[in-house]
């Protein structure tokens, strides 16, 4: 049996007995024992100490697994004095308390300890209570063959009463008010519901609403991080209302009591295999002694081997900001307007890499004086050869308060400020400021296996126009504003739009172009819509229509014309199936005339980096 | 001329000591222009300045960037055979800076531009 005296610090004890009960016994205790499903049956130890003389609500005491050699090699033996380093106190439904002992040290060996040592003194809790005997139950299962020692009365050390007096200090904090002690983030899990953690919010989300066939509903969603690790927090409805407005990031919060489930990796990169939701039982608390949590969880990528890494990872980087441009407004497919800017970030591996933020960050960063900037959570883009975006979900501290951070502002001051850094991302020349070109050649599309994937791929070249097909070239359209749909007609002068719904005694030509276009790798079958096919065609639609028809010579010559002109396309590429045969269909999306200035400065770029990568 | 003959290696001030006797093409802004017409200097992408002598004198203005073909004297000028100026009021802008960049690339890498092998035989 362990003897325990409770105190502030941390617990030291003696064994006095322990004692084997049957599995019924086992079964009911481990049913009262805050919910942890039989199922995960560990052979754990669990020791359910009790004190005499001395009145304090009964108290078990439970050794977790990792501890169980202790008693198989006999360290923990009757009359020997141990320190509870670390433990966490859990509080049944009927009041009595478990204390779950995660590490634990024996002060003095059951045979250094001579009997008993000195008079124990009463320890009164609060409302005293008279003096109860307890039975003290050892129960042990999954390790037969288990020794019994003899019960014998002991009395404890004085000095494990009355507080802090000559007590190690203890490494966990105590909790305002709670009965709980502090868990690491890395020890949550689904199977016990009753804790407390102590974290940092690195990041909060807004509110998000949605509505559907279900109803409506809110949601916002944190970060937090402690000594141990990080952990994703969300909060519904009800949640919201109660916790959104007291969470402020870079703050510090006691939490207790969320639920745990599996991480959804989809929407979450952080470092844990489950992930948190308040409920109506849980708790916040924002707490004052902040000096042992740290201010973020990261683990920075050097920007030299931003090369090797693949596209689309999500990661960490620090540097610092060597160059900052002006924020820009982008229109999005949807029509709406977002922030952007764009930034150079350099470390001590002398290269530099373009960071683009988006919305608010980007309308509230300060580049000024070249800051040291981190970012949790970049997304690697390939645009440029390698590139970094900090999208919604990332976190991007300026100036942090982290070693790295003053390591790199050393290394700067000294050396670094006068160095150019050599940048992975290609600079962007030319029209079009604020367009992303992923330039490919047209081999690229079959080495790169473009279009392959689930999405189009979208990219521009440079190429030249080799044959452009005339027959079948144009179609007779809708006649109505916005739509294109081809018509039937009807052989009596009327057209019908079935799309409308509606005839009309007119139409439109429209035009759809297939052409073959080549650069010096290779060629592509590619087709034209309406506005990149009358700009190749340097004619409208409806004056090649009225041609067609009139006169088929110089229809023709149109054609000819056309020929063999150089141009930007911007294209999307996506490979298709129709029955057993997959092709890649290309499709111009815009056709631009060649800046040559742009396209000659980029090959000189690609030229002298071919070169010093050899 | 043999000038016409041959394609003509395209230089900028620094090459020219290595192209003295030989047939060249120069490309540079105008400086100044000699009184009698007879000659004129031409600035590289660089900035510096080579000195370009013609048979007759001009019977234009000349201004802006200069294509001259000519053959490298030994004290370093180039005797024209012909020139040919690149209007700046028509067509895109002549980058002389870039241009000049293109020239190092030519010049470091002439096994992948091998123009001299484009002589007919």
């Amino acid at each position: 049996m362990l003897f325990v005296s409770v105190s502030d610090g941390g617990l030291v004890g003696r064994c006095i007995s322990s004692a084997v009960i049957d599995k019924d016994r086992l079964t009911q205790a481990m049913g009262v024992c805050g919910g942890w499903p039989p199922s995960t049956a560990l052979p754990m130890f669990v020791l359910v100490c009790l004190v005499s003389n001395i009145s304090i609500p009964p108290v078990a005491f439970m050794l977790s697994t990792q501890l169980n050699p202790m008693t198989e090699d006999n360290r923990l033996a009757p009359n020997c004095i141990c320190q509870l380093k670390r433990s966490v106190t859990n509080v049944l439904k009927d009041g009595r308390r478990v204390v779950v002992i995660l590490d634990m040290e024996v002060v003095k060996s059951a045979d250094e300890v001579a009997g008993k040592i000195g008079e124990p003194q009463p320890y009164v809790e609060g409302e005293s209570s008279a003096h109860t005997a307890f039975l003290t139950i050892t129960i042990s299962y999954g390790l037969g063959g288990q020794k019994l020692n003899k019960c014998s009365m002991n009395k404890g050390p004085s000095r494990a009463f009355g507080g802090k007096k000559g007590m190690p200090p203890s490494a966990m904090p105590s909790t305002p008010g709670g009965s709980s002690k502090v868990v690491p983030i890395a020890s949550l899990n689904p199977y016990q519901s009753k804790w407390t953690i102590r974290a940092r919010v690195t990041n909060k989300s807004n509110i998000r609403t949605w509505s559907n066939s279900r109803g409506d509903g809110k949601l916002f969603y944190m970060e937090i991080v402690d000594e141990s690790g990080e952990i994703r927090v969300t909060a519904f409805t009800q949640e919201v209302d109660k916790f959104y407005s007291i969470i402020e990031t870079g703050k510090v919060f006691y939490i207790s009591k969320g639920s745990l489930k599996i991480a959804n990796k989809q929407y979450s990169s952080l470092k844990n295999d489950y992930e948190m939701t308040l409920n109506g039982e849980s708790t916040i608390i924002p707490c004052e002694d902040t000096q042992d949590v740290p201010m973020v969880q990261c683990n920075f990528v050097s920007i030299a081997d931003l090369q090797a890494r693949e596209k689309d990872t999500i990661l960490d980087v620090i540097g610092v900001c060597k160059s900052v441009s002006d924020v820009t407004r982008l229109n999005t497919k949807n029509n709406r307007e977002v922030s952007k800017r764009t930034l150079n970030l350099m470390d001590q591996s002398g290269k530099l890499v373009e960071v683009t933020l988006w919305g608010e960050e980007a309308e509230t960063f300060d580049g000024s004086g070249q800051p040291i900037l981190a970012i949790k959570g970049a997304k690697l883009s390939d645009y440029g050869g390698r590139s970094l975006s900090a999208s919604f979900s990332s976190t991007i501290m300026v100036n942090p308060d982290i070693p790295e951070a003053y390591k790199l502002r050393g290394w700067y001051d000294k050396e670094g400020h006068s160095m150019a850094g050599e940048s992975l991302t290609e600079a962007r020349t030319g029209g079009g400021g604020g367009g992303n070109t992923n330039w490919k050649t047209l081999a690229d599309i079959k080495t790169e296996h473009l279009g392959h994937g689930d999405k189009a791929d979208y990219f521009s070249c440079i190429a030249t126009i080799v044959y452009i097909r005339k027959e079948n070239c144009l179609y007779q359209a809708c006649p109505s504003q916005d739509c294109n749909k081809k018509v039937v007609d009807q052989q009596n002068g009327m057209f019908r739009c079935e799309k409308c719904d509606k005839e009309f005694p007119n139409f439109k030509y429209r035009l759809i172009l297939s052409a073959n276009i080549a650069d010096y790798g290779d060629n592509q079958w590619v087709t034209c819509f309406q506005e990149s096919a009358e700009a190749i065609l340097g004619q409208n639609a409806a004056y090649l229509g009225q041609l067609k028809d009139s006169n088929e010579a110089a229809f023709e010559e149109i054609f000819q014309q056309a020929n063999f002109h150089t141009f930007v396309f911007r294209n999307r590429v996506k490979l298709e199936t129709y029955n057993d045969e997959s092709r890649i269909k290309a499709t111009v999306m815009e056709v631009k005339p060649v800046d040559h200035k742009e396209y000659s400065k980029r090959l000189i770029m690609n030229i002298r980096k071919m070169a010093s990568a050899q | 001329m043999a000038v016409f003959e041959s394609p003509k290696p395209r230089i900028n001030h620094s090459m020219l000591s290595q192209y003295i006797s030989r047939a060249i093409c120069f490309v540079g802004r105008v400086e100044k222009v000699h009184p009698t017409g007879k000659s004129f200097t031409l600035s590289d992408g660089e900035g510096k300045s080579a000195s370009v002598e013609l048979n007759e004198p001009l019977d234009e203005e000349l201004s802006g960037v200069v294509e001259v073909v000519g053959v490298v004297s030994n004290k370093g000028a180039i005797m024209a055979s012909a020139y040919n100026m690149l209007r700046e009021d028509q067509g895109i802008l002549f980058d002389l800076e870039l241009y000049n960049e293109a020239l190092k690339v030519i010049h470091e890498y002439p096994q992948h531009y091998p123009f001299e092998l484009a002589t007919s035989g």
